[in-house]
């Protein structure tokens, strides 16, 4: 009796501070809220313990779904995303490749706009036959206008000379090669001498005068005197210059300025000395003058 | 019919020389793959079919090379001759014996460039010797051994007897 009594008590206890608690809120909104964040401090650490140890196991059941069990179709989408980066990788390496065409043919369009000379652009498309000659094949022939003799250049500087054509390809035999000469003149000391390919890779400037003050380092351009280049254009530079006692002339090796193993296109000097179809008018020009009394 | 193929041999192999094979040279030497074939083919076709081939080679090859227009010709046709008659007097051609008779023949084709190129003194010869002639002596025959090899089960060892197909 005493039990229920005192648990009718603790009952209405409750409900009355449950209804001072509503009261309280309702009229001192503020200072319960500030109460109540006080009470409710310790109990959130509290709740926080269970709170994190349910997240987790949350968290893994939703990682053990979606690693394993919702992975049905991922296998396949991974080898097509691999298909797909395989693809773009050679996409992205033909745009590539056709940038720098791009910057090459612009660089050689750039310069046959500044020569004075007519040139016809051609590709490399081989080496030569065997191992005995430093040359090389161009895609353009004698259906191009391509012959024999005419120089062969880059932006860089002299390559070589057409020594073979025939109806859509051309052999050029290169400035390295022992068998070519081109006439050539120290830019610095202006002392003419004869370019030749060397065995060694490399070209040599022959005849240079034994007076001549030619040092390493010098640049050799072509003189213009042969039909085949136009005055200045870069051959390459002096590396070592050679007086043997009781020579009557002085040579001098040179690296060439263009890198000849690494060609893509090249020029073809069609009418080296300036625009033929202006030197033509020239020449009526003169001859009509000289016929007229 | 053979001829046919030969003509396609050859318009198949310059185009390789001439582009492709300097990815496979050493020292910047490639192996001559129209002398390995005319050899190759002379030796176990007879000395006519070496010769055919060897001139339809060499001919194609001097198109495309800035040097003479003989000196493939005569080189590729001789050699493609020479192994036909090296063959017919030999009873078995083994792997080794084809590669030491290739060495020999790009030896003496080698030869005849270096000759052609009018060397300056013995420095010149022996450079040339060195830098080419050996290293280039020494790919042919690995290629044609290599290729030898690679064919023998098909002709079996037995020398085809082609003059009179031709």
């Amino acid at each position: 009796m005493a039990i229920s009594r005192s648990t009718y008590g603790t009952r209405r206890l409750a409900i009355v501070l449950f209804a001072c608690l509503l009261v309280a809120l309702f009229l001192l909104p503020s200072q319960s809220q500030r109460l109540l964040q006080y009470v409710g401090g310790p109990l959130g650490q509290v709740l926080s313990l269970p709170l994190a140890a349910f997240s987790s196991l949350d968290h893994g059941l939703a990682d053990m779904w979606n690693g394993y069990v919702a992975l049905q179709g991922v296998h396949e989408e991974n080898r097509q995303l691999h298909r797909d980066i395989e693809l773009l990788k050679g996409q992205n390496n033909q745009l590539r490749e056709s940038l720098t065409a791009v910057q090459r043919y612009e660089a050689l369009l750039n310069f046959k706009q500044q020569l004075p000379s007519q040139t016809l652009a051609a590709q490399v498309i081989g080496r030569d036959a065997t191992n005995w000659y430093r040359g090389m094949i161009l895609n353009k022939g004698e259906n191009d206008g391509v012959r024999t003799e005419m120089g062969v250049i880059t932006p860089a500087g002299v390559v070589g000379r057409v020594v073979k054509t025939n109806s859509t390809s051309s052999v050029v035999l290169l400035v390295t090669d022992p068998n070519n000469a081109i006439a050539g003149v120290v830019q610095r000391t202006r002392d003419e001498g004869i370019v030749e390919g060397t065995s060694h890779g490399r070209a040599r400037l022959k005849y240079i005068p034994l007076l001549s003050r030619v040092q390493a380092g010098d640049r050799v351009v072509t003189s213009g005197l042969t039909g085949t280049f136009p005055r200045g254009l870069a051959i390459g530079s002096l590396i070592q210059v050679e007086k043997s006692e009781g020579d009557l002339f002085q040579s001098a090796e040179i690296e060439p300025e263009v890198d000849l193993s690494k060609l893509d296109e090249v020029l073809i000097i069609t009418a080296p000395f300036e625009d033929a179809d202006a030197a033509q008018k020239l020449l009526q020009a003169i001859h009509g003058d000289r016929k007229k009394p | 019919m053979k001829f046919l193929l030969y003509l396609l041999l050859a318009l198949v192999v310059v185009p390789l020389q001439t582009t492709l094979l300097h990815y496979g040279g050493l020292f910047g030497i490639r192996p001559d793959l129209g002398l390995v074939a005319a050899c190759l083919v002379g030796f176990l076709g007879g000395e006519l079919d070496g010769l055919i081939l060897g001139l339809l080679l060499g001919c194609f090859q001097d198109m495309l090379s800035a040097g003479d227009l003989w000196i493939n010709v005569v080189t590729k046709g001789g050699s493609g001759f020479l192994a036909g008659l090296a063959g017919r007097h030999m009873a078995h051609i083994t792997p080794a014996v084809m590669t030491a008779g290739l060495a020999i023949i790009s030896c003496l084709s080698s030869a005849v460039f270096l000759y052609s190129m009018n060397p300056a003194g013995l420095d010149e010869v022996w450079l040339g010797v060195r830098s080419t002639v050996l290293v280039q002596a020494g790919l042919d025959a690995a290629v044609g051994g290599g290729l030898f090899l690679l064919f023998r089960q098909r002709w079996s060892g037995d020398r085809m007897v082609t003059e009179g197909a031709l």
